[in-house]
């Protein structure tokens, strides 16, 4: 087994509403290890991107509060670390990307400005060196004429060309780990297909480790080796991309997999798609028990009352049911 | 009864916007939105009308329903040219042509209850008698309780709030829908519960659907025929089984590639695309997808091709096709 990067342990975020207080991500736990890519799968709300954004302290406290866990990086707790100390890590050593390039980057600097920003802040250079870094970042990931780029702004690009910037900008301090949310879901899909390759190459190429946070099933079996669901803010389900995907433990994760049309699948005339009754439920009415239990074709007594526990079938895959994967 | 093959046909429509940054006296080119596209659906049948962002699908849509005027061109439905109808006229037809919309929290309006939206189209039509009913049973049609009639939009989900669009799309008895994107704001298990209530309306109503999506995975799983648009032109034509067994246009076949795959298996040679789609405003030369075409030979960048029958009713727009 290669070496932990990232060890996600009991976290648990709860934000205050006038409505009051609920826990978006309700004790998650996961590793992230060295190379690899992660994706944290699931619908608006499950939490997935409150956990990204819990790991480099990015959520504004209040309203939310880490009320418990702990994020292990590099022999650190990143939860007991102060703002001088995060600032460090941040961009450096982990880096992140955002889905909707154009509100992430801004628009009254020139790509250039904001790309020596990281540099500056980090390493020590001069604005020479760092203009030639800058350009040669653009040209990794892709972009022609990488020099006349710096001198633009982000209205002047596309949606593709600003992800790119952003995955440069996020790539600049050759960081340990990129966290990327939903980067591709604000993206046409020729242009989708596009980063995802960058992305994957660019992991390749430096040995980081990727944390993917996305809804689609489909850019999870492109690029992530392994993959932990989400529902109503806790994991319900991790494994190996592969595994899961052929052979799903848990009601839910089955359900999102054959709730998408497969393409090319031979299909009768008519034929109804696979659907998940109701709806996601809100974080202040999260459900007794196993909380995908009124959504659930299998849910039984026991799970309306009681929590399931998550369990170990082998070493790589877990999931929280209280059912045996045979019967579902 | 009309004859099945002119319910709608669509002739060489054409719809310019002209371009924002005119100064006052300087003459520049309009964006040519939708450009000559042609096409006929059948009664029942459902088109798919599939692109990237700003190929222009969405005009057309719009264009053909003269939610927006056509620049040229002519669209037929029942045997009626809509340009040609006066405004009383056009409104009676529009019985007949609803629309649905991407997303349901801006299409609905958030200040009136459920039950007046619902009612809406009934008022605008003239209907008086029996109104509150048709509300209360249209939720039922679309599988939501009776009690959805007093609530607000903020009170309900994307989903449920998308079946409301769908109830409000149907009141009518309309025999064409045109539903633009209706799932792409919804999450993925949502997404399946859509998609099987319109197909399950589909067949219980006999309409006919212009379904406008980015999602080649579900186009596949709901039409009946594809028509592929790039740069306001459509440049492949034809059934679903025609179109993905055998795709004409590289430009068909990267989308059909870039499809993220959960068949990972069974990854072939896959066409790359590179770069972005072009300005509409100004339109490569000859074939508009040339700049993007890794096949792409020297009369690409000359010519443009036209569309072209490869095989039964699969028309493609491609030089490399006609050899």
């Amino acid at each position: 087994m290669s070496q932990i990067e990232l060890d996600v342990r009991n976290l648990k975020v709860s934000f205050s509403t006038p409505q009051g207080n609920f826990l978006a991500v309700n004790g998650i736990n996961f590793q992230l290890h060295s190379g690899e890519t992660l994706a944290l799968v699931g619908e608006s709300g499950c939490g997935k991107t409150v956990s990204a954004l819990s790991i480099l302290r990015l959520l504004p406290e209040p309203p939310a509060k880490i009320t418990s866990g702990e994020i292990i990086f590099a022999g650190r707790d990143l939860l007991s670390l102060n703002a001088k100390q995060l600032r460090e890590i941040r961009g450096n050593k982990i880096a992140m990307i955002f889905q909707d390039p154009m509100t992430s980057l801004n628009p009254v600097l020139t790509v250039g400005e904001q790309l020596i920003e990281t540099l500056l802040r980090h390493k020590s250079l001069n604005k020479k060196e760092v203009l030639k870094i800058s350009a040669q970042l653009l040209g990794k990931v892709e972009l022609p004429s990488p020099e006349d780029k710096l001198k633009q702004y982000p209205h002047q690009l596309s949606g593709g060309m600003r992800q790119r910037v952003m995955i440069a900008m996020a790539l600049a301090c050759e960081p340990k780990i990129l966290i990327a949310d939903e980067p591709t879901t604000a993206l046409d899909v020729l242009i989708q297909a596009q980063i995802l390759e960058l992305l994957e190459n660019l992991k390749k190429e430096t040995g980081m480790s990727m944390l993917l946070i996305t809804h689609d099933l489909g850019v999870v079996t492109e690029i992530a080796e392994r993959v932990m669901v989400m529902y109503a803010g806790e994991g319900v389900e991790t494994g190996a991309t592969k595994d899961l995907l052929d052979s799903p433990h848990h009601p839910y994760t089955k359900g999102l997999i054959s709730s998408r049309p497969h393409l090319g699948s031979t299909r009768e005339k008519g034929q109804r798609l696979t659907e998940i009754s109701g709806s996601v439920p809100t974080p202040h009415q999260r459900p007794t028990g196993c909380a995908f239990h009124p959504r659930c074709d299998w849910s039984t007594e026991q799970c309306k009352t009681k929590k399931p526990l998550l369990q170990n079938t082998n070493q790589n895959r877990q999931f929280s049911c209280h059912l045996q994967p045979e019967s579902i | 009864m009309t004859d099945k093959h002119s319910f709608l046909e669509v002739k060489d429509l054409k719809k310019y916007f002209p371009s924002r940054n005119t100064i006052v006296g300087s003459n520049t080119t309009p964006v040519r939105a939708v450009d000559g596209i042609s096409f006929k659906l059948k009664e029942g049948e459902t088109l798919g009308l599939v692109g990237e962002s700003g190929c222009g699908k969405s005009t057309a849509a719009r264009t053909l329903l003269r939610l927006e005027s056509p620049t040229s061109g002519s669209v037929h439905f029942k045997g009626k040219n809509l340009a040609s109808l006066s405004e009383i006229e056009l409104r009676n037809l529009r019985k007949e042509m609803q629309m649905i919309f991407q997303d349901p929290f801006s299409s609905i309006n958030p200040r009136r209850k459920i039950g007046d939206v619902l009612r809406e189209p009934f008022a605008i039509h003239g209907f008086k008698e029996n109104v509150s009913e048709a509300a209360i049973g249209l939720l039922e049609q679309v599988g939501l309780s009776s009690d959805y009639v007093n609530r607000y939009s903020h009170e309900m989900s994307g989903g449920q709030l998308q079946r409301v669009g769908i109830a409000r799309a149907i009141a009518l008895n309309p025999s064409l829908v045109v539903a633009d994107e209706p799932v792409s704001a919804l999450d993925v298990s949502i997404q399946a519960q859509i998609i099987n209530l319109m197909m399950d309306l589909r067949e219980k109503l006999e309409i006919a659907f212009l379904f406008i999506s980015h999602d080649m995975s579900i186009v596949e799983y709901f039409c009946d025929r594809v028509a592929v648009m790039y740069l306001g032109k459509i440049v492949e034509i034809a059934s679903i089984e025609e179109i993905y067994k055998r795709p004409g246009h590289p430009y068909t076949e990267a989308l059909i590639n870039a499809v993220p795959g959960m068949e990972s298996g069974q990854k072939k040679q896959k066409l790359k695309v590179r770069g972005d789609i072009p300005d509409p405003s100004n339109p490569p030369q000859g074939c508009s997808f040339h700049t993007r075409c890794p096949l792409k030979e020297k009369q690409c960048e000359e010519m443009e091709p036209t569309l072209k029958e490869i095989a039964p009713d699969h028309y493609v727009a491609c030089f490399l096709k006609e050899k």
